[in-house]
């Protein structure tokens, strides 16, 4: 018995292989092929814009999640403070971005998403921005509430916990959302290939 | 487990309750408990898994919870009045299709009224708690509060208590009858082990796969960052296992027929 529970749960040493070329297991979710193209002013059943949370971006304006709508969001969640795997999330989106194809780029909205609502103020998230080279109008970044971010993170699949040093353990996932707000595929793990995010992404980004 | 081990555990729960009913002692009620809620006393949570970085003791502030789970006449008084939680029109983001699925119309229960209420989502029971000035209490919280044996507050020293919890996870799956059946804990606390399973507001913070027995080694590797680090504190307390087990393996729109909850509120 005490085998099987360990064998149940992690407790594995190592986390992350940069193995390139690794299974591209990509996890589409919500019914795929329905990202559809009703007008944003009526949100669709599936749409994470539903959630009426506010948030302040990096400039100190006060934002609802609907206002990401209107074109595809390539979405993660992460922290300022992160030295983990939260700088290899950003570079995949970066990496996401620099794929596109350039008529379609501007078509593309990325936004991360901080679980760190006591640190990562506006400045801190601005700072962060510009020492990532964030600094386009492609790229939003948000602070929310704890309860905004929990709910957030449910609906996005993300695991999280704040640890006592104020790290935070959390899933690593890259969700691409249709201009409605819909979940259209989503990547779990630091996985090197984002070729059906780029592909779902060109697509939407191109109607 | 063999016919002998479940009649002498019978016969544990037996005795257990017919001394409990006599013997329990809650703390008295302080002025200001809200009504059908008890104060239970700041202490300590010793997670089953923790970071290299976190500590062994998780200290728990003193809160107010809920005596009773939610009942499914409570939650008719909810959907009565927030209709957008009601069967027929709730949105599937927050509420898969098995959403109050035994209901037989919107204002109708499948169940009496004093049975808990399940089948509802963590944003339903997150509704539910908002609307009566309350919220879901976390994993921190609930394991704090449910340690509690029925005679003392340190459950886990009483083997006669331990037997009663995991004699209840190995029978768990009938339809959940009323609440208050089971005997109250030391503090007052009735069903937190014995009727269902509660939704816990950070049920998403173990960085465990949904289901890790189909994972070589139990880890995707590269989901989670930190969670390497985590390790078991006592691979022995099986309840709490299947607790951490169950809980990640939730999404927050799911709505499961033995899932109900219950709210907590700051002092």
């Amino acid at each position: 018995m005490k085998t099987q529970l360990v064998s149940l749960f992690l407790t594995a040493s190592t986390l992350i292989t940069f193995a390139a070329g690794t299974n591209p297991a990509h996890h589409s979710c919500c019914a795929p092929g329905k990202e559809a193209t009703a007008p944003p002013a009526t949100l669709s059943d599936r749409s994470l814009y539903q959630l009426d949370s506010a948030w302040t971006n990096d400039t100190g304006a006060a934002i609802k999640l609907a206002s990401l709508g209107g074109r595809p969001q390539v979405v993660a969640m992460f922290f300022a403070n992160c030295t983990y795997a939260c700088p290899l999330l950003v570079y995949q989106m970066q990496q996401i971005e620099a794929a596109l194809p350039e008529a379609l780029r501007e078509k593309v909205g990325f936004t991360l998403i901080s679980f760190d609502t006591e640190r990562d103020t506006p400045t801190v998230l601005h700072n962060y921005r510009l020492g990532r080279a964030l600094a386009n109008e492609r790229w939003t970044l948000l602070r929310g509430s704890p309860d905004g971010v929990q709910e957030l993170a449910a609906l996005l699949n993300v695991k999280f916990k704040k640890d006592s040093q104020g790290q935070f353990l959390h899933s690593n996932a890259l969700t691409l959302l249709n201009a409605e707000g819909e979940i259209v595929s989503q990547q779990l793990g630091l996985n090197s290939d984002h070729a059906e995010i780029i592909r779902r992404a060109s697509e939407l980004a191109a109607r | 487990m063999n016919g002998h081990g479940l009649m002498s555990l019978a016969a544990l729960l037996m005795l257990n309750v017919g001394l409990s009913g006599q013997e329990l002692s809650a703390p008295a009620p302080t002025s200001g408990t809200p009504a059908d809620m008890v104060l239970i006393p700041s202490g300590v949570y010793r997670p089953l898994f923790r970071a290299a970085s976190e500590p062994k003791e998780v200290s728990v502030q003193a809160f107010y919870l809920d005596k009773f789970p939610v009942t499914t006449g409570e939650f008719l008084e909810f959907v009565r009045a927030n209709p957008r939680w009601r069967r027929s029109q709730v949105k599937p983001l927050f509420a898969d299709q098995s959403y109050l699925k035994n209901w037989k119309a919107d204002l109708e229960p499948g169940a009496p009224l004093n049975a808990a209420a399940t089948d509802v989502s963590w944003f339903a029971a997150k509704a539910y708690a908002q609307w009566k000035g309350k919220r879901l209490l976390t994993v921190a919280e609930w394991e704090h509060a449910a340690g509690a044996g029925t005679t003392r507050p340190d459950g886990e020293n009483d083997a006669a208590f331990r037997q009663q919890v995991l004699q209840w996870y190995t029978t768990l799956g009938a339809a959940p009858g009323p609440v208050g059946a089971n005997p109250a804990n030391f503090w007052g606390v009735h069903d937190l082990h014995g009727l269902i399973w509660e939704w816990v507001l950070d049920f998403n913070s173990a960085m465990v796969t949904g289901d890790s027995r189909a994972d070589s080694g139990g880890l995707e590797r590269g989901l989670f960052c930190g969670a390497g680090a985590q390790g078991a504190r006592e691979v022995a307390n099986y309840p709490a296992f299947m607790r951490l087990g169950f809980r990640s393996s939730l999404n927050a729109n799911y709505c499961i027929h033995n899932l109900g909850f219950r709210c907590a509120k700051d002092l």
